[in-house]
């Protein structure tokens, strides 16, 4: 059975005030993921 | 006095050139060769694809930036590689052929001290029979060029559905070893939007066809994602998607030959079938680009710099799926026969694939080809420039940048429609990019939490952002080097 979006979820995913906050955090959370290190595997 | 040769000035090409030139003084030489004059952000040419970005805004000119930063620019292709020099030119040597200006059709021999191939791949529309750009009402958005023709054919339809027209549209891989189905995805979300916001929504038929054995693969063996407080699977959340926008799936699919409106396509169960569409978007195959090498005497060593795409410091050693590791990918990027010689972004050869591979009941390989676009394409470029620097400061440097796509993460933050307050997008983080089963045995191989997904408006701000940051970067504008790859 395929998941649905609730109306709920989509009044979340869509209001500009929740998302203004979202986008904050997920700028936030991508830069830690992305900026947060790479490196090797060989010697791990 | 060094001199370093950046081949190709795409998103790896310029990244390696941008910090050698910041990092290293004016005595050191970098020459970026590059048969293209402009550079182009390719994450938003799904935008130019759906009317709503004009080329001019994902592009600017390379040739007064690179003079204005002191770095030497040909515009010019590489047509062989001659990495001991030759009976002539004893410094190892790029035979270039310039593409433009009053030299254009002339070749030169570009010697180096370092060697960077930012080549990426080249698009094999060919490897399709009847697949290019514009021709039988099939498009790409690969380029600008493309992704403006997509638009123009797009924009047509949408007139006719306007009159009453009932259409069909297939959007995909347009090949049985596709990769970036990313671009694809994005692309028939925007697309599916833009129908909605010209009022003809009803008025289109729209399918996904796609070499993935299961929706949300991306060529990355999918991905078990946190999702709020939810665990799902990133084929779950793409099939939610996928029924939220009335959009069908062909999975499984091996496209191999396009005629006018009708995409002809093998199955795994070995079947041959047809879609018929009024309109497709088609990712090509990705290739090599078929550069010859040779040693010093003139003979053909080829095989030790190429293996479709550059050899480096992988594991090429074949072995079945189950014996996959994250320690076959490589780490540095350098040539294991040629010390100066390096290959970031999409330039090197693989190891393998990610997602597990599979063959249709007639042998044909049907499976998603690994990404290595975008992030992953800066952060190796970044890092094959500071090894260079390191080797130029330090002959004995022990080349400890290192960055194997077994332990980096990513962001792939997929427009989902264009809008401020309209616009939707699906923010997907993974990190490592290649699993690692051991170390997260579990999870599918990734780490939760860094592997998450989420969906929004906030997205497509953040995409914007980043689409604005990344010009402000590539146009090495103040303090460009503070935002990371």
């Amino acid at each position: 059975m395929t998941r649905r979006i609730s109306k709920f979820k989509r009044f979340v995913m869509m209001n500009p005030i929740i998302q203004f906050f979202k986008f904050i955090y997920l700028s936030i959370k991508v830069l830690v993921i992305v900026a947060g290190g790479h490196g090797g595997t060989r010697n791990a | 006095m060094t001199k370093i040769v950046v081949l190709g000035a795409g998103i790896a090409g310029h990244v390696a050139a941008s910090h050698l030139r910041r990092k290293l003084s004016r005595e050191h030489e970098v020459v970026v060769v590059s048969p293209n004059g402009n550079y182009q952000w390719i994450p938003s040419n799904i935008w130019v694809g759906i009317g709503r970005m004009k080329p001019r805004d994902i592009l600017f000119p390379l040739a007064p930036l690179y003079a204005k930063k002191h770095i030497d620019f040909k515009q010019a292709k590489a047509v062989s590689f001659h990495p001991e020099g030759d009976s002539q030119e004893i410094k190892p040597y790029i035979l270039a052929e310039y593409v433009a200006g009053n030299e254009n059709g002339t070749q030169e021999k570009v010697t180096y001290d370092y060697l960077i191939n930012a080549t990426g791949p080249k698009l094999n529309f060919e490897a399709t029979e009847g697949l290019s750009p514009g021709k039988n009402k099939a498009h790409s958005v690969c380029t600008y060029t493309h992704a403006q023709e997509a638009w123009i054919a797009l924009e047509g339809l949408i007139k006719q559905m306007k009159e009453g027209k009932k259409t069909r549209i297939l959007i995909g891989t347009g090949h049985a070893k596709s990769t970036c189905q990313g671009a694809a995805f994005e692309y028939i979300l925007n697309v599916e939007q833009e129908l909605r916001r010209h009022k003809v929504r009803d008025m289109a038929e729209i399918t996904w066809i796609s070499n993935e054995y299961h929706l949300g693969d991306f060529g990355m063996d999918g991905m078990l994602l946190s999702y709020g407080s939810d665990i799902m699977k990133s084929k779950e959340m793409v099939e939610m998607i996928f029924e939220d926008r009335g959009i069908r799936w062909i999975l499984g699919a091996g496209v191999h030959k396009v005629e006018d409106g009708v995409a002809h396509y093998e199955t795994l169960d070995g079947e041959y079938k047809q879609e018929s569409y009024d309109f497709a978007m088609l990712i090509p195959s990705f290739s090599g680009h078929g550069f010859k090498a040779y040693d010093k005497n003139g003979g053909d060593i080829t095989d030790k710099l190429f293996k479709g795409f550059m050899i480096v410091d992988a594991d090429y050693s074949p072995k079945p799926y189950e014996e996959w590791t994250v320690q076959d990918w490589p780490e540095t990027y350098q040539n294991p026969s040629y010390a100066n010689i390096f290959a970031p972004g999409i330039a090197f050869a693989p190891p393998h694939g990610i997602s597990k591979p599979r063959k249709s009941k007639n042998g044909t390989d049907i499976t998603p080809a690994p990404p290595r676009t975008g992030m992953p394409s800066g952060i190796t470029a970044k890092l094959v420039a500071d090894n260079i620097i390191g080797m130029i400061k330090n002959p004995n440097h022990d080349l400890h940048h290192k960055g194997s796509m077994g332990n980096m993460g990513a962001a792939c933050i997929a427009s989902a429609g264009f809008g401020m307050t309209k616009g939707s997008g699906i923010s997907i983080t993974t990190y490592p990019i290649v699993p690692d089963f051991k170390k997260y045995p579990d999870t599918h191989g990734r780490k939760l939490g860094k592997t998450f997904g989420t969906i929004g408006l906030a997205g497509h701000w953040l995409k914007l952002a980043l689409h604005h940051a990344f010009l402000y970067k590539a146009k090495m504008k103040p303090f460009w080097w503070l935002i990371p790859e």
